[in-house]
């Protein structure tokens, strides 16, 4: 993939299928290294699956023998010298962590890209899921949506996936810098 | 042309010939799975430079008619072996893919 995002995108798409109710996606930066982490609650990978998850040819799918999202994450984590590590537990149903690292300064480093767009696609998909976004750049600065606290202050009624919610969000996950 | 004519025009050395009499209508070239994923079309002769796993997978899914590792790459341990296994035709060449994209369009 071009972007981190689309990565992002894919792999979290895993967790809504899990059943999840909450779904963590962080991207910290420190050192020199990017980790890309989601974590889930949803109903976990028996330890059989998570051994093969990273191979194309194994995937919950029916409609085709492959499965391109955690291979192709590996891929470019691998490219720039990192690497992808699953956590995953049926019983108990703990959920699934994926977590990849990245060099950043390394040329086969994708860009993170529209991060922003990504996650509030997530939350209109599914605005009944817990969603915390946390992305801590290597400058220091950071930004953090937790749909969780959206919701307590908006009310009950108040459903996430309406237009000027959603943006709203889609402001409030831009960098000081760069808000419009 | 079949695979196994556009391998001797060529001169490329087999790494899996699985299904050399396949025919070949078209060309593609890129490393970028993902992106090679949507646009690689079925019976295209794909030039890459990725030699691993996930190259089987994505011949596999745009049902290219046979996979060109450029410049020498060799395969990863055990990707010949799934190549066998899958159906996939997979050769090498010495050539860059800029030359091989030239000879594969002339010969189409």
């Amino acid at each position: 993939m071009k972007e981190l995002s689309l990565n992002i995108l894919d792999v979290a798409k895993n967790s809504v299928k899990a059943g999840a109710t909450r779904i963590v996606i962080r991207i910290d930066e420190a050192d020199g290294w990017r980790t890309l982490s989601i974590i889930d609650n949803g109903c976990g990978m028996p330890p059989e699956f998570v051994a093969t998850v990273t191979d194309p040819f194994t995937t919950t799918r029916t409609t085709r023998p492959v499965g391109m999202g955690l291979p192709l994450l590996k891929l470019a984590a691998q490219q720039t010298g990192g690497d992808l590590f699953i956590e995953s537990s049926v019983e108990p149903p703990t959920g699934t962590t994926v977590r990849a690292t990245f060099r950043i300064d390394h040329l086969d480093c994708v860009p993170v890209g529209d991060y922003a767009g990504s996650v509030v696609t997530l939350i209109q998909g599914s605005p009944e899921i817990d969603f915390l976004f946390v992305y801590n750049r290597e400058d220091g600065q950071s930004v953090t949506l937790d749909t969780a606290e959206v919701r307590s202050v908006l009310g009950p009624e108040v459903p996430l996936d309406l237009p000027d919610v959603l943006m709203w969000m889609q402001d409030a996950l831009q960098f000081e810098a760069e808000q419009q | 042309m079949t695979v196994r004519e556009l391998a001797g025009q060529l001169g490329l050395e087999p790494v899996c010939e699985a299904e050399p009499d396949r025919e070949v209508t078209g060309g593609y070239v890129g490393d970028l799975l993902s992106w090679v994923m949507g646009r690689a079309q079925a019976g295209d002769a794909w030039i890459t430079i990725m030699s691993n796993n996930n190259v089987i997978a994505v011949a596999t899914l745009t049902d290219a008619a046979l996979v060109i590792l450029a410049e020498n790459v060799s395969p990863d341990p055990g990707v010949a072996e799934l190549a066998e296994r899958k159906g996939i035709n997979l050769y090498r060449s010495p050539e860059a893919a800029f030359p091989l994209c030239a000879k594969v369009a002339a010969l189409l």
